[in-house]
């Protein structure tokens, strides 16, 4: 049976502006999504700003009622059930939020062991294991608010598994972590399924998402546009290549050039500061570099490089064609 | 049972400690010391500038009515700074049962009102030099933590707004300046008009105040009784309606995202 079964799930949002005259919009933030999650997975959920990924979670950990779908955590329904579904989950958010900052990271743990109901006699054990395990032993009775960034994303990790729960949702969890904290997070989490716990994923982060993931579903303007593991995905655009072209001027008016270009699927540009990265998707067939070249005439340019498509490649692909 | 209690108990002073920002010496004592006596000294003087009422009368009216500034401010700050903090999902999404949960943060609170109005009392009685009779001082000691806690249930009615609205201090102002108003604190309840003295009776403090003020005029505890009762009675009718309420909007939050819309 799986963990997590969704399916039609939907979840509109009205909201209203003005005082005098009120104005009433209605947003489909999520819109008849369908998945399932197995014991012991780790299922990423990827999308841009505004797909639906946390509204997703926000009804799968019982805050949101859905508008209409059903959703089923370890057999329960996260409507009519949701105090089972609460006892058997984890939940932990990205960003330095969330947490009492006035106290100290050991009451911070202390205070939701309570709420998650883990025996008095177990507390300290417990705590003290995950301090180890997110590396805050010795820091733990400074309050919070002197916490870096890093260490509270630790904490927030550790107080998610206080109760040991079967499933942990983790929402961009690494947000704004430095890369050696991410990495320790990453590990932290691969750690995990491989104890039995099946964890929901969302993240911004493609490497992080392909190194982690057992299955992915890409979610764009709240609809599933793809799914399927990290390989299945990147082969939707392993037919083609992608040429990195490395731009010192500013490559804006030149763009539709290169687009029209054929053969040419996609064009991104990533600013890097003192250059940017013109970023060109082409089809199997195609050889475009020559082309490409020819349209940025003119133009100083630095590192031309041709590779094979990775899972961002294919997530951007899957989010433009959505 | 156990798991109820602890919540109660551990978890209420833990998310009052957490979220009660005025617990810093620099905040509390102007806030719970500085600024009461002032307000006793200002209704004292100017009751003897008039020349409508002793000091026994405002000692009394403002040293029960300041439990009102934790009771209303404190309560809700345990329960709307959740919001600010980011941690009210975190609070619902857990499977924490929600009765000890809410109540057990009223209960340092309760503490602190009774606290605050003891302390004002002392010193207030030191300063305009009120004679308490000796007999009255424990019954008198009960009347104020009556009142403190019929004063909490209000500001939990009061704070339960915090499920849906951003700001409660707003309110808990108002609230404060209606007590302050109406419950006799300063003027006797008789001397007010006649539907100011109706909603005088379905307010906290009112019952209690007027319990104290005969109590020093030498009341028996038995004769003070029934206006204690109807004190108490009141403050379970107030809290009963911020379970309600706090049941109530995080059903609603649930269903119109107003954890995240309000």
């Amino acid at each position: 049976m799986p963990v997590i079964e969704v399916e039609a799930l939907t979840r509109r949002y009205t909201t209203r502006t003005g005082f005098r005259r009120r104005t009433r919009k209605d947003v489909e933030a999520v819109r008849g999504i369908s998945f399932e999650v197995g014991r012991g997975e780790l299922f990423g959920l990827l999308g841009p700003n505004g797909a639906g990924k946390t509204t997703t979670i926000k009804m799968l950990i019982t805050l949101l009622l859905p508008t209409s779908g059903s959703a089923r955590v370890l057999g329960h329904d996260v409507v009519a059930e949701p105090r089972e579904v609460r006892r058997r989950i984890g939940y932990v958010f990205g960003g330095d939020k969330g947490l009492y900052e006035r106290l100290s990271g050991l009451d911070n743990l202390r205070y939701f062991a309570e709420l998650y109901g883990v025996p008095a006699r177990e507390q300290g054990p417990r705590i003290g294991e995950l301090l180890e395990l997110v590396g805050l032993t010795g820091r733990e009775r400074e309050r919070v608010e002197g916490y870096s960034r890093g260490m509270r994303q630790r904490l927030h990790i550790a107080r998610g598994l206080l109760h040991r729960p079967d499933v942990l949702f983790l929402d961009e969890p690494s947000i704004g972590i430095d890369p050696v904290g991410a990495r320790e997070l990453r590990q932290t989490v691969a750690s995990l399924t491989s104890q039995g716990t099946t964890v929901l994923l969302t993240t911004h982060y493609m490497f992080e998402a392909d190194e982690l993931c057992d299955r992915i579903a890409v979610i764009a303007g709240g609809l599933i546009v793809a799914e399927g593991t990290p390989a299945e995905l990147k082969s939707r655009v392993a037919d083609g290549h992608v040429v990195e072209i490395e731009v010192f001027d500013g490559v804006g008016d030149r763009l539709d050039a290169v687009r029209a270009i054929p053969g040419v699927t996609s064009v991104g540009v990533e600013d890097g500061g003192h250059s940017q990265l013109l970023v060109v998707r082409t089809d199997a067939a195609a050889t475009v570099t020559p082309a490409v070249l020819g349209r940025l005439d003119g133009l100083a340019l630095g590192r031309v490089a041709t590779r094979e498509p990775t899972l961002e490649d294919a997530y951007v692909e899957l989010v433009r064609q959505a | 049972m156990r798991t109820s209690l602890r919540i109660f108990f551990l978890g209420g002073l833990t998310s009052y400690r957490a979220l009660f920002h005025w617990l810093t010496p620099w905040i509390l004592i102007p806030t719970f010391v500085v600024g009461p006596i002032f307000q006793l000294l200002f209704f004292a003087y100017v009751g003897r500038a008039a020349g409508v009422g002793d000091d026994t009368f405002y000692l009394i009216g403002n040293a029960v009515e300041l439990a009102s500034i934790p009771c209303l401010f404190a309560m809700g700050n345990t329960i709307g700074n959740e919001r600010y903090t980011q941690t009210l999902g975190l609070l619902l999404a857990s499977p924490a049962r929600r009765l000890p949960l809410f109540l057990g943060r009223a209960l340092p609170v309760v503490v602190n009102g009774f606290a605050v109005s003891f302390l004002v009392l002392v010193l207030g009685a030191l300063v305009l030099h009120v004679s308490i009779p000796v007999a009255a001082w424990a019954p008198l000691v009960a009347v104020l933590a009556v009142c403190a806690f019929s004063c909490t249930g209000l500001g939990l009615a009061s704070a339960a707004l915090a499920l849906r609205v951003r700001e409660t201090a707003v309110l808990s102002n108002i609230i404060m300046g209606v007590l302050i108003v109406f419950c006799g604190v300063n003027v006797a309840v008789s001397a007010l008009p006649a539907w100011m003295q109706s909603v005088a009776q379905v307010l906290p403090l009112t019952h209690g105040i007027e319990a104290a003020r005969e109590l020093v005029a030498g009341a028996s505890w038995a004769a003070v009784m029934p206006l204690v009762r109807d004190e108490a009675l009141i403050g379970v009718v107030y809290g009963a309606i911020g379970m309600a309420m706090l049941f109530f909007f995080e059903r609603e939050s649930r269903r119109h995202a107003t954890l995240e819309l309000a």
